[in-house]
């Protein structure tokens, strides 16, 4: 709906044509050339300063642009920031968009997921740009808007924080590109004038006399290098020394962390083997078993009697319990859950598969 | 015996397996799951039901590029057809020289086992299936970070710490528990049949000499397990013996995980069992009521008997692991089997709650064995030390000794 005015209004782009005409009152800069065009972001529609006075200075009143009848208040009519209204349109809806959905990149875990979020917001931007099924954006905009309000707010804050951050390091960096280049500007008079100073003394202990030119000359230059080098090693020191403050950082994904609480490490790892349909007794009376039970050569290997006995009671009872036709179903899912070590990862993570509490 | 394993499933023992153990296999998936689609009794196009089947479940699989060969088996890389990203290892079983007429025992024992433990901490077996000239082909888990022994080993480049061998020793007891719990002995247990899989999770893998429980009065063999891993039960010869055998075996692997070189590693059995005598004292009536019942045991000098170590002696060379890992330990390296805790008592002990607490699996130490490591790995026979030590080691099965 908006977008066909807003065409209208913003199609005359030839610059110093209808440009200098308002559309509404048709006066034009020639009998006006103080003349300035206003447009307010509910429609986009131009119109010039004394219109907007004239048409919305006692309350709300429509557009007067035929055709378009959206209610305009005074107060939001503002001059546009860029030439073509399109842009001017979309920026706003960009900004609003952004405003409302200001989540972080360090808030992610992983890329895709910050990049799904990414997709998902440029779509709901993009049909606000497009009308596309403006009015169900619309309510997903405001319920996610309630829904987060702690977190907008918060990195709102953020946002305002880093970019005054920003700014301060911009003007840190400024300030230490200042000194650096003062310093390498007194650093050549100095050299200039210790240079000129060793001349003059040299000249000095000449006219004076004591003392051949030669190695007075000599003397002297190897005080103007010793200087020089001293001078070269400090200035290295203060560059280093600026160098070590960093001057950007740089933000990613937030590094992964298990945010739940460690469990008590479980030996058995979450499998427990009882024994359902029936008891276990320490001692199964039967006379078959008693010289397995007695004689050394069987029980001083280490033979149990009882591991028979438990597992002759589970042969026993083992089917109690168990339908197959349940059996096969969830085999079937198990089978396309996959191979390899993501079911190992799955069984391994919850044991589900033992829990089952089957006749085992 | 069928040659291939979905024979096996006729309506009986579908029943039976199904009510013993109410644990799913994608073996008996498909068996099952197809079943109704195809009438079993009709043959279609002169080929049997059973034939059908295999072929059905062949054609899921696609083979890769080979990982590793041995005498025993080849492993491959694998994929499934309908999924190319998905990563298995398929393990073809060569037919055998020894067996001719069917499948090698270590084939059909692992097959038998693997088939019924679904863990976490044990190698899935997703599939079998026969390829042509009656090849087995198992189709495993794909774990490619390399096993426990290759961790051991690289002193160098490797560091690890007590919540590290906390973390291993942890999946590994869950492994045996779950496997004594469905009344299975592995009986080889070592550091390099200790897979790790992609995301740190250590699996238990070869069950090439895994066995049920007997019953009372049917002996089993006792020339089982790795020599450095094995019991002195075994060593002298018990016919009767129980998941203690196996949890000796976890014991010397702690150790080993502690001390980074095996614990008692020796040359010939007396070697071992002299070995044995020295770091953890000898057998005597005393300390192991029966012992010298047993048919290979072997007598001591009076004078040259070392008492039972203490808990200062485990201390001094294992104090890393704290005093309560220490009689943990201890508890695992019990000479007499029956003093030995169970797996059940060694998950229960207190070490597990004590600090520090055992490393979550995805910050295990890692060392990228590699597809080639697993191809080695999976390639072995059970009993077998790498590095042509073979032949220290007691590898092959004596069946008459079951049968008498």
């Amino acid at each position: 709906m908006s977008r066909a005015p807003a065409r209208n209004g913003a199609a005359p782009r030839r610059p110093g044509d209808e440009d200098d005409i308002c559309p509404v009152c048709k006066s034009s800069r020639y009998l006006n050339p103080s003349m300035r065009f206003l447009v307010n972001p509910e429609c986009y529609h131009k119109m010039c300063e004394s219109c907007v006075d004239r048409i919305f200075s006692h309350g709300p009143a429509p557009c007067p642009v035929a055709g378009c009848a959206r209610t305009l208040r005074k107060a939001r009519f503002r001059r546009q920031t860029f030439e073509d209204l399109h842009i001017e349109r979309e920026v706003d809806i960009r900004r609003r968009v952004a405003g409302v959905f200001n989540r972080r990149e360090e808030e992610f875990e992983s890329l895709r997921d910050w990049n799904n979020y990414l997709e998902e917001v440029e779509n709901l931007t993009w049909n606000l740009l497009q009308g596309v099924d403006v009015k169900e954006t619309e309510e997903k905009l405001d319920a996610y808007k309630e829904q987060n309000e702690e977190g907008i707010k918060q990195n709102a804050a953020i946002e305002s924080q880093e970019n005054a951050n920003t700014e301060a390091q911009f003007a840190a960096q400024k300030e230490q590109a200042r000194l650096r280049r003062e310093a390498a500007l007194n650093e050549e008079l100095d050299e200039r004038r210790e240079k000129e100073e060793g001349m003059r003394e040299m000249v000095d202990m000449m006219a004076k006399g004591d003392g051949d030119a030669d190695t007075i000359a000599r003397e002297s230059q190897k005080v103007v290098l010793k200087k020089s080098t001293a001078r070269r090693t400090a200035a290295e020191k203060s560059r280093q020394q600026a160098a070590a403050v960093p001057l950007f950082s740089i933000q990613g994904l937030k590094p992964l962390t298990q945010a739940a609480p460690e469990k008590e490490y479980d030996p058995f790892g979450g499998y427990a083997i009882k024994p359902e349909y029936y008891y276990l007794r320490d001692h199964y009376e039967h006379s078959w078993l008693d010289s397995a039970r007695s004689d050394a050569q069987i029980t001083a290997g280490g033979y149990d009697v009882g591991e028979y006995c438990a597992r002759a009671m589970m042969e026993a009872f083992g089917g109690l319990g168990v339908f197959v036709q349940d059996e096969i179903g969830g085999r079937q899912m198990r089978a396309e859950k996959g191979v390899g070590t993501a079911s190992a990862a799955a069984a391994g993570g919850g044991g589900e598969e033992g829990v089952d509490g089957d006749v085992l | 015996m069928a040659i291939s394993p979905v024979v096996t499933y006729d309506a009986t023992s579908n029943i039976k397996v199904t009510a013993t153990k109410a644990k799913s296999l994608a073996v008996r998936t498909n068996s099952i799951s197809n079943a109704p689609n195809a009438p079993p009794s009709k043959p279609e196009k002169g080929r049997e039901l059973a034939e059908r089947l295999n072929d059905e479940t062949k054609q899921k699989y696609v083979k890769d590029k080979k990982l590793g060969e041995g005498t025993y088996a080849i492993v491959y890389l694998g994929h499934l057809r309908a999924d190319h990203s998905s990563l298995l290892a398929i393990k073809k079983i060569k037919v055998n020289t020894e067996y001719r007429d069917g499948l090698s025992m270590d084939a059909i024992r692992e097959v038998k086992h693997l088939q019924e433990l679904s863990h976490p901490n044990i190698i899935a077996l997703h599939a079998v299936f026969s390829s042509k000239n009656q090849n087995l082909n198992l189709v495993l888990e794909y774990l490619p970070l390399g096993d426990l022994e290759m961790l051991i080993k690289d002193s160098e480049g490797i560091r690890y710490g007590t919540a590290e061998v906390k973390a291993w020793m942890g999946m590994l007891g869950r492994a045996v528990w779950f496997c004594h719990e469905n009344f299975v002995l592995h009986r080889d247990i070592k550091p390099n049949n200790l897979l790790i899989a992609a995301d740190g999770e250590v699996k238990l893998a070869d069950f090439g000499l895994a066995r049920s429980f007997s019953d009372p009065y049917r002996p089993m063999t006792y020339q089982v397990i790795t020599r450095w891993y094995r019991p002195p039960e075994l060593l002298f010869g018990a016919r009767f013996y129980s998941g203690a055998v196996d949890v000796w075996s976890m014991g010397t692997v702690f150790a080993e995980l502690i001390l980074r070189f095996p614990f008692v590693a020796g040359n010939t059995d007396v070697h071992q069992l002299e070995l044995i005598c020295n770091a953890i004292g000898t057998p005597t009536e005393e300390n192991w009521p029966g012992v010298s019942k047993l048919e290979g045991f072997l007598k001591y000098d009076k004078a040259a008997t070392i008492p039972v170590r203490g808990k200062d002696f485990y201390l001094s060379k294992f104090g890393t692991a704290g005093p309560v890992g220490v009689d943990l330990l201890m508890s695992m390296l019990a000479l007499d089997p029956r003093k030995r805790c169970t797996a059940r008592q060694v998950l229960e002990h207190k070490w597990w709650s004590s600090d520090p607490r055992p490393t979550a699996k995805e910050y295990l130490p890692k060392k990228g064995g590699g597809a080639e490591r697993m191809g080695e790995d999976l390639k072995r026979r059970g009993g077998e030390i790498e590095d042509g030590r073979g032949e220290k080691v007691a590898r092959k099965l004596n069946f008459d000794v079951g049968k008498s």
